[in-house]
């Protein structure tokens, strides 16, 4: 019978077929029947984050930007930009969230960093930095 | 004493006397019949008499009188005594009064002694309570600073909440998709 399979090497084998250029939807498929034979379903946010490590130190970067309205096609490109400069990516992802919480400005999520320049954020840096003790 | 001695002789002499007219009349012995007198009783009363009176003069009188004598002796020392005491009472005055001087002086000082020092513990207590005031009142502003300081940080740190919910509430009606593109350009922009 063989070891449990790592974390690490599950992500990494998808990275890798990604960057390959392998079906997702195959890849997806296998991962999927991989967790749920193996009842590790509960893994999967764990394991989509460790797959988007392994894509970022290969060069694809996926980034999430949260704001509170939807962001225009010319917004989105200056912010693919300035993630590739950021991160020295060779290709970058972006997938946008709309929170009307976060009043104005962007939140940007890369694997293992965040840059959160929201007005929400500022307010509330505002209201606890210069709050006196 | 002389008293005595003088009664004893006069009763001796009367006791003669009545012997020898006794004697003389022993021939009228009809005189004492007739006033109804007993010679012979009247004899041996006589002779008891003067027996009573010999021994009272030999053992009582000189007692008596040595009683009196040594009480009058005793009287004259007690007025010596006391006469000397007035004496010397008299010559002490002087004494007793430069002493009562003095001791008025030594109380004079005292108490002259005893104002001043009760005017030092007054001052010394007046100055005591003056610092102890002083210390409280600096106490009370240091409370009073502290309270200021610690209501101004209150204030600056509730004026910081309503800025910040203040600017929140504006900035939900003002912000909109244009400003907010021109926003995330210019944070985009200054990050660079």
């Amino acid at each position: 019978m063989p070891g449990r399979l790592s974390r690490r090497s599950i992500a990494q084998y998808i990275a890798t077929g990604l960057v390959e250029g392998k079906s997702k939807t195959v890849l997806l498929q296998q991962l999927a029947g991989f967790l749920v034979d193996t009842r590790r379903t509960k893994e999967i946010d764990l394991i989509v984050r460790d797959i988007e490590f392994n894509l970022a130190e290969k060069g694809y970067v996926q980034a999430t930007i949260t704001s509170a309205f939807d962001l225009s096609a010319e917004t989105k490109k200056a912010l693919e930009a300035f993630v590739k400069q950021e991160t020295n990516a060779t290709q970058v992802s972006l997938s946008s969230l709309i929170d009307e919480s976060v009043l104005g400005g962007v939140k940007i999520a890369v694997p293992g960093r965040e840059i959160d320049q929201t007005v929400a954020h500022q307010l509330t840096v505002l209201k606890t930095r210069f709050k006196k003790a | 004493m002389n008293f005595l001695s003088q009664f004893a002789h006069g009763a001796a002499e009367a006791a003669t006397e009545v012997t020898e007219a006794a004697h003389e009349t022993a021939a009228s012995n009809d005189l004492f019949t007739a006033l109804g007198i007993d010679w012979r009783l009247l004899i041996l009363q006589i002779v008891a008499f003067l027996v009573l009176v010999a021994l009272l003069g030999k053992f009582v009188y000189p007692w008596l009188m040595k009683s009196v004598d040594a009480r009058q002796d005793g009287i004259e020392a007690a007025a010596k005594a006391t006469a000397e005491a007035q004496k010397a009472a008299e010559e002490n005055k002087d004494v007793v009064a430069a002493l009562l001087a003095e001791a008025r002086k030594e109380a004079n000082d005292i108490v002259g002694t005893a104002k001043l020092e009760s005017a030092e513990l007054v001052s010394a207590s007046e100055k005591k309570a003056q610092k102890v005031a002083e210390r409280i009142v600096a106490d009370a502003h240091d409370q009073l600073n502290k309270d200021v300081a610690n209501a101004r940080k209150v204030l600056y740190n509730d004026t910081l909440e309503l800025v910040g919910l203040a600017t929140e509430k504006v900035i939900k009606t003002k912000l909109d998709k244009k400003t907010d593109s021109d926003l995330i350009a210019s944070v985009v922009k200054a990050a660079k």
